[in-house]
């Protein structure tokens, strides 16, 4: 690789990497993309789905070629106690045919998929290639602009622009002064398994005609008295289940990941789903929650960052905001190269961000981490309240309705104050964000 | 439900991990764990127990192979006192899944 030069070096073979990368490739700039690992995806897991309307954004009838596992028709959000569940979901067979809603994606092979489309429009993807520090230039009195990468290698390649697109794990955002410290109570952390179970056991026990996708989410359960969340995802010869929370929490609590994915799968009703799957991949990874008071600054003179390295991440929407936010990069990259400057046009990404939906909705949600932090024991108590209500309602009893409701409403006023389960309740739908 | 983790149960032969010759894992000051350290926490809340109190050495053990990258050792440590950095190029977690 030796002394190269590029117009811009992303760092990242993600969904935001790759994407900024097509993006400048696409406008005829000369691209980099490095990724650390054997290939794009190889460490990259996620507990989502890859959304349509933006994924089409950055390549336009993706379904039609991008490795996905099944468009999803039916969502529920389960409120799971240890032999009930509270069930609130939607079937919407408009989603099984195109243009479709959202799939179902295993990330190795999705991001794969995008890095190759990257290299497909002319940029040049190196892979085993970790950044280790970032090259500067100093100019006028006091100020630097980044004009390069340091490679674990030694190699040293030069660039007008480098856009940071390293995930939640890279620090290369905080060194350069961007991003301030994470903290636990910002920090999500997942395991997930991946179990091997025939398509049609997987059709059957969820419900679904041929090729169609079911995801649950859980609450209550899971998590096992930390604000956390369950899910069950259909692919399409696997099922993905995962379970996480808050890191403070799991500390605070004791928690072992591993222990709460057992006990998710040994709870008897996830249980007869994924009866027979075999596990075949296990796999840990942490989100970065901290939402619209940790997200970086998004530009300096020479740099950008994007994706989960700059915490584009609100409710469950992560990947899309990811390729979005990386287009905007690339976008920016593309106008700055036009213009002959590479330091101030780049706060027009900061700018581009900031005025987007998504930026939008992670400010609306600026309040969740507090309120967290003020009821932790918020989602417990609900899904407490509604098996404990549901398991009265639905038992057929011998009293007059008139009194079972009374009955109820005083099971519920056991609990907590009437008001506060009230407040919960519009909490937890406000902060849950996207059901 | 047995609370009791073992290690050898959580399915990590099910994971290819490419372990580079050194390690990419460590502890900034030994003797912080063992002094000012009370719960240890990094012995339960990594996902894969790379980390284990060796009572004889009075010190955490790293077993940094057993390392899939979720990138919550550095934040959880209540001392900042873990240093963890990215494997070399190439090296470690290799998912086939994701």
């Amino acid at each position: 690789m030796g002394n190269d030069r590029y117009d811009a070096v992303v760092v990242g073979a993600g969904p935001a990497g790759s994407s900024a990368a097509l993006t400048m490739a696409e406008n005829n700039m000369s691209v980099l993309l490095l990724e650390r690992g054997e290939y794009p995806g190889a460490k990259n897991v996620f507990g989502g789905t890859i959304y349509r309307q933006p994924t089409e954004i950055i390549v336009p009838a993706f379904w039609e070629e991008a490795p996905l596992e099944r468009p999803i028709t039916s969502e529920e959000l389960w409120l799971l106690d240890n032999d009930s569940a509270v069930k609130i979901g939607f079937t919407g067979l408009r989603f099984a045919k195109p243009p479709y809603n959202k799939f179902t994606a295993l990330r190795s092979k999705f991001d794969r998929w995008l890095a190759d489309r990257a290299q497909k429009a002319g940029a040049h993807l190196v892979t085993n290639a970790l950044v280790k520090d970032l090259i500067y230039e100093e100019y006028g009195a006091r100020n630097r602009k980044v004009v390069g990468v340091l490679l674990g290698s030694g190699d040293r390649i030069y660039s007008d622009i480098v856009i940071l697109a390293e995930g939640v794990t890279g620090n290369l955002a905080e060194i350069a002064g961007l991003r301030k410290k994470i903290t636990p109570d910002s920090l999500t952390l997942y395991v997930k398994e991946i179990l091997e179970l025939p398509s049609d056991k997987i059709e059957e026990r969820f419900n679904l005609e041929k090729g169609e996708g079911a995801i649950l989410g859980m609450v209550g359960y899971p998590s096992s008295g930390a604000i956390g969340k369950g899910a069950v995802f259909t692919n399409k010869d696997s099922i993905s289940i995962m379970v996480g929370a808050y890191l403070n929490q799991i500390i605070e609590k004791g928690l072992n990941p591993f222990m709460l994915m057992q006990r998710l799968k040994s709870h008897p009703i996830i249980k007869r789903l994924i009866e027979g799957a075999k596990t075949i991949e296990f796999q840990a990874h942490t989100i970065p929650k901290g939402g619209y008071k940790q997200i970086p600054r998004l530009s300096a003179p020479g740099l950008m960052v994007t994706g989960d390295a700059a915490v584009m991440i609100v409710g469950r929407r992560g990947t899309d905001l990811a390729m979005l936010a990386g287009k905007f990069a690339g976008e920016t990259a593309a106008q700055a190269k036009a213009a002959h400057n590479f330091s101030e046009p780049l706060a027009a990404y900061d700018k581009k961000v900031s005025s987007s939906f998504f930026m939008h909705d992670i400010k609306a949600h600026r309040g969740t981490k507090d309120y967290y932090r003020r009821y932790p024991d918020a989602d417990f108590l609900l899904t407490k309240a509604a098996n404990d209500m549901a398991y009265e309602y639905f038992t057929v009893d011998m009293l007059p309705f008139n009194q079972k409701f009374e009955k109820i409403i005083g099971k519920i006023a056991n609990l907590q104050p009437l008001p506060k389960t009230l407040a919960d309740v519009y909490q937890g739908f406000f902060h849950w964000g996207v059901f | 439900m047995d609370n009791f983790i073992k290690i050898e149960d959580i399915p990590l032969d099910l994971v290819k991990i490419k372990a580079d010759g050194m390690s990419h894992i460590f502890i900034r000051n030994l003797r912080l764990c063992s002094e000012q350290c009370e719960k240890r926490p990094c012995t339960y809340y990594c996902p894969t127990g790379v980390f284990y109190w060796d009572d004889d050495a009075m010190k955490i053990q790293i077993t940094y192979s057993r390392c899939v990258e979720c990138g919550a050792c550095p934040y959880g440590c209540p001392h900042g006192n873990i240093d963890w950095r990215f494997p070399a190029g190439g090296y470690g977690v290799l998912y086939r899944y994701g």
